[in-house]
């Protein structure tokens, strides 16, 4: 019986209480090592879906994925961008040393296709990671998603409204995100597995457009200043 | 040299019956529709006979299904049929309507034995759900009599071929009518008693030509065959006696065409990334429907799930007459390389293929894109996206001398509504497109704006303000 037990502590399955676990799931490193601690030291979670809850783009939630597609597009996996908002910016991403040749941007138009491509994306080995942008999105469809995801242990990170944030979801982690003061994304834990959700952290994202971090940005004085807007 | 012909009693009846479904009395009837010319086991057994008054025949079974003859029909379904043949004997001639002949003497010695030829041959008939009676001759007339008896064996024997040809009357010789009843006239009533006529006789009081017919049967005169040769492509065509409506029936009998494919295409070592598929309507133009792949293939179970994926994407208009598949573009075949001994890892090449084709099927080709970088200034213009094609192999070019761009690129420009809190770096002047009348003429900044988000602004010639991309 106790054998029993401690197999499930150890895999945290159980929550025990402020005890943290690092969890023996497996995982795929953020490649942010402050987020990695929140996230019980391990990062994104395999076989199970991800939520990132943000209210606009541009406030580095590609960044915070890009050295996951780094790694899964140089180790011949597939990375595929299901119905983004907008286009994902060729050059952009090749200067990142994105491997352009395995990412595959895919357009559905009704939900019931949306659903389809996610399983069919989800169960194949060839996937690593699966980045959508899913619009509304019933709990029963994600928990039908969650299981594609465990069949074929690969990362989905699906990028919804940050109003979802009060309701319920069988994702296994979920993670608001906000612009911080510096240019820096402020990353809030919702949820997670094994453990207490509430943790915060900063990552700095000024490097993704090249900013110097500096306290008071200097303005290139010109004629925009005043017919701006 | 030895010959060995195929005489199809009922080639046309064969081929509808082996697409259908539900296995109904079936008989072919002449092109103005009033008589019978051929009629299966089933309708037989109800009594249905070649030659019998249409009426009648339905009288006698009211479920007679019907097909028209068609001789064109007939010709295509006969170079279908060589083709099949084409894989076991390399030498082949066409005998239309209904027959095919093979050069059999010099495959002796690769299959062990004329009758492993036999065999071989009488099998693949069976597999194909096709009738054929079997002759074999010294010479390519003789085979064909002694198949259109029926009496064909197996043996390479000259005597034994020549006793065979020497029993038979003087109709199933095939002479024609004027000189059968000359020979008739003369007391004649077998082929043998023709044959040991001498030459210069014949010759004079029949005709030359009888006399050369007679030589070719016997094999004292030459009687060359032009070789057919297979065309490279695939191309097989389903006709149905009764009109289908539901795209279940079109793919039950695209079943056995598809497995005919994977098979014609495991004898050439070869396989194909599209298929084409043309379903013929009755009122309406043809529906065409192209199955492309995203990589080589040849198993039917793999087109068949794409077709349906299809069909089920697209339902049929209108009911279908008949169907043709073709395939006009082959591939050379490569052993998957991915794979270990046992065959115990998965070929993620071949998932790969897999999944792309899966995906196309379902959501159209146009639905997944792949990116890639371009060299122009304008930023517009700088990427491209094209169809998933094929996988990727990893040599990469170094892109790290680009200049820095935001990871999000709105899909036109957005007007700046409201001024930007921060303002970092700019401007960045970009402009071109003089060469080809999109001039661009723009500086860009990066901004921040209230709701935080660092967005790629621009201002252009004409002093407007917009966002062209979001540094996600």
């Amino acid at each position: 019986m106790s054998e029993i037990l401690n197999t499930l502590m150890q895999d945290a399955r159980v929550w025990q209480g402020h005890q943290h676990i690092r969890t023996n799931q497996p995982a795929e490193p953020t490649g942010y090592q402050a987020l990695d601690n929140q996230l019980g030291g391990v990062g994104w979670p395999r076989g199970a879906l991800s939520e990132c809850l943000l209210d606009a783009p541009g406030i580095g939630e590609l960044q915070l994925l890009l050295p996951l597609m780094q790694r899964m597009s140089h180790s011949g996996k597939t990375v595929f961008w299901v119905n983004p908002p907008h286009t994902p910016y060729a050059p952009a991403f090749a200067r990142e040393g994105v491997n352009l040749d395995q990412v595959i941007l895919i357009n559905t138009e009704d939900e019931g296709d949306l659903l389809w491509t996610l399983e069919n994306c989800l169960r194949s080995p060839v996937t690593g990671l699966v980045m959508v942008w899913p619009g509304k999105l019933a709990a029963r469809e994600i928990r039908r998603l969650q299981l594609a995801a465990e069949a074929g242990s690969n990362v989905c990170v699906l990028f919804r409204e940050r109003r979802y944030a009060e309701q319920n979801s069988p994702a296994a982690l979920r993670l608001e995100l906000a612009p911080g003061d510096h240019q820096d994304l402020s990353v809030n834990v919702l949820k997670r597995r094994g453990s207490w959700p509430g943790q915060c952290c900063s990552l700095a994202m000024h490097h993704r457009a090249d900013l110097a971090f500096q306290e008071a940005p200097r303005v290139v004085q010109g004629p925009w200043s005043g017919r701006a807007g | 040299m030895l010959w060995l012909y195929l005489h199809f009693p009922h080639l046309l009846l064969d081929h509808i019956r082996r697409s259908r479904e539900n296995p109904g009395a079936l008989a072919v009837v002449e092109g103005s529709g009033q008589k019978v010319i051929q009629a299966c086991p089933q309708a037989r057994a109800q009594g249905v006979r070649a030659g019998m008054r249409l009426k009648t025949a339905i009288s006698l079974a009211p479920e007679l299904g019907m097909v028209r003859a068609d001789h064109q029909q007939e010709a295509r379904i006969l170079e279908d049929q060589a083709r099949w043949l084409y894989r076991y004997a390399a030498h082949i001639v066409l005998v239309p309507p209904d027959g095919l002949l093979a050069e059999v003497g010099s495959l002796q010695r690769l299959y062990g034995g004329l009758q492993a030829v036999w065999q071989t041959v009488e099998q693949g008939l069976n597999e194909r759900q096709l009738n054929a009676w079997i002759g074999i001759g010294h010479t390519p007339l003789a085979a064909r009599l002694i198949a259109r008896t029926g009496k064909g064996e197996c043996t390479a024997d000259k005597g034994h071929i020549l006793r065979a040809l020497g029993q038979m009357c003087l109709l199933a010789a095939e002479f024609e009518d004027k000189t059968r009843a000359r020979l008739q006239r003369i007391g004649l009533n077998t082929l043998g008693e023709v044959l040991a006529l001498p030459s210069n006789e014949l010759a004079r009081r029949l005709s030359p030509e009888t006399l050369a017919y007679v030589q070719k049967i016997q094999g004292n005169r030459a009687d060359p065959k032009t070789p057919w040769h297979p065309p490279h492509y695939f191309h097989q065509q389903i006709d149905f006696a009764q009109e289908v409506e539901q795209s279940q029936g079109l793919l039950f009998s695209l079943q056995r065409t598809l497995s005919e494919l994977e098979e014609d295409l495991c004898w050439r070592q070869q396989d194909t990334d599209s298929l084409l598929l043309v379903l013929q309507h009755r009122h309406e133009e043809p529906t065409r429907l192209r199955v492309r792949t995203s990589g080589p293939e040849h198993r039917s179970e793999t087109f068949l799930n794409l077709i349906r994926l299809r069909l089920e994407q697209q339902p049929l208009r209108a009911p279908v007459i008949s169907l043709v598949l073709s395939v006009r573009r082959f591939l050379g075949r490569e052993a998957g390389a991915g794979r270990d001994l046992l065959g115990e890892t998965q070929d993620l090449n071949e998932a790969w293929h897999t999944l792309i084709s899966r995906l196309q099927a379902r959501l159209g080709e146009a639905a997944l894109q792949q990116l890639s970088p371009q060299a122009d200034h304008r930023p517009e213009r700088a990427w491209s996206a094209s169809e998933v094609l094929r996988r990727p192999g990893t040599r990469l070019p170094d892109y790290t001398q680009l200049p820095r761009r935001p990871l999000w690129l709105l899909k036109g420009p957005q007007p700046l509504t409201a001024a930007p809190s921060r303002w970092f770096s700019g401007p960045e002047r970009i402009s071109g497109g003089w060469w080809d009348g999109q001039r661009v003429h723009r500086d860009y900044y990066i901004a921040q704006l209230e709701s935080g988000q660092l967005a790629w602004v621009f201002r252009d010639v004409r002093d407007g303000w917009f966002v062209h991309g979001w540094f996600g």
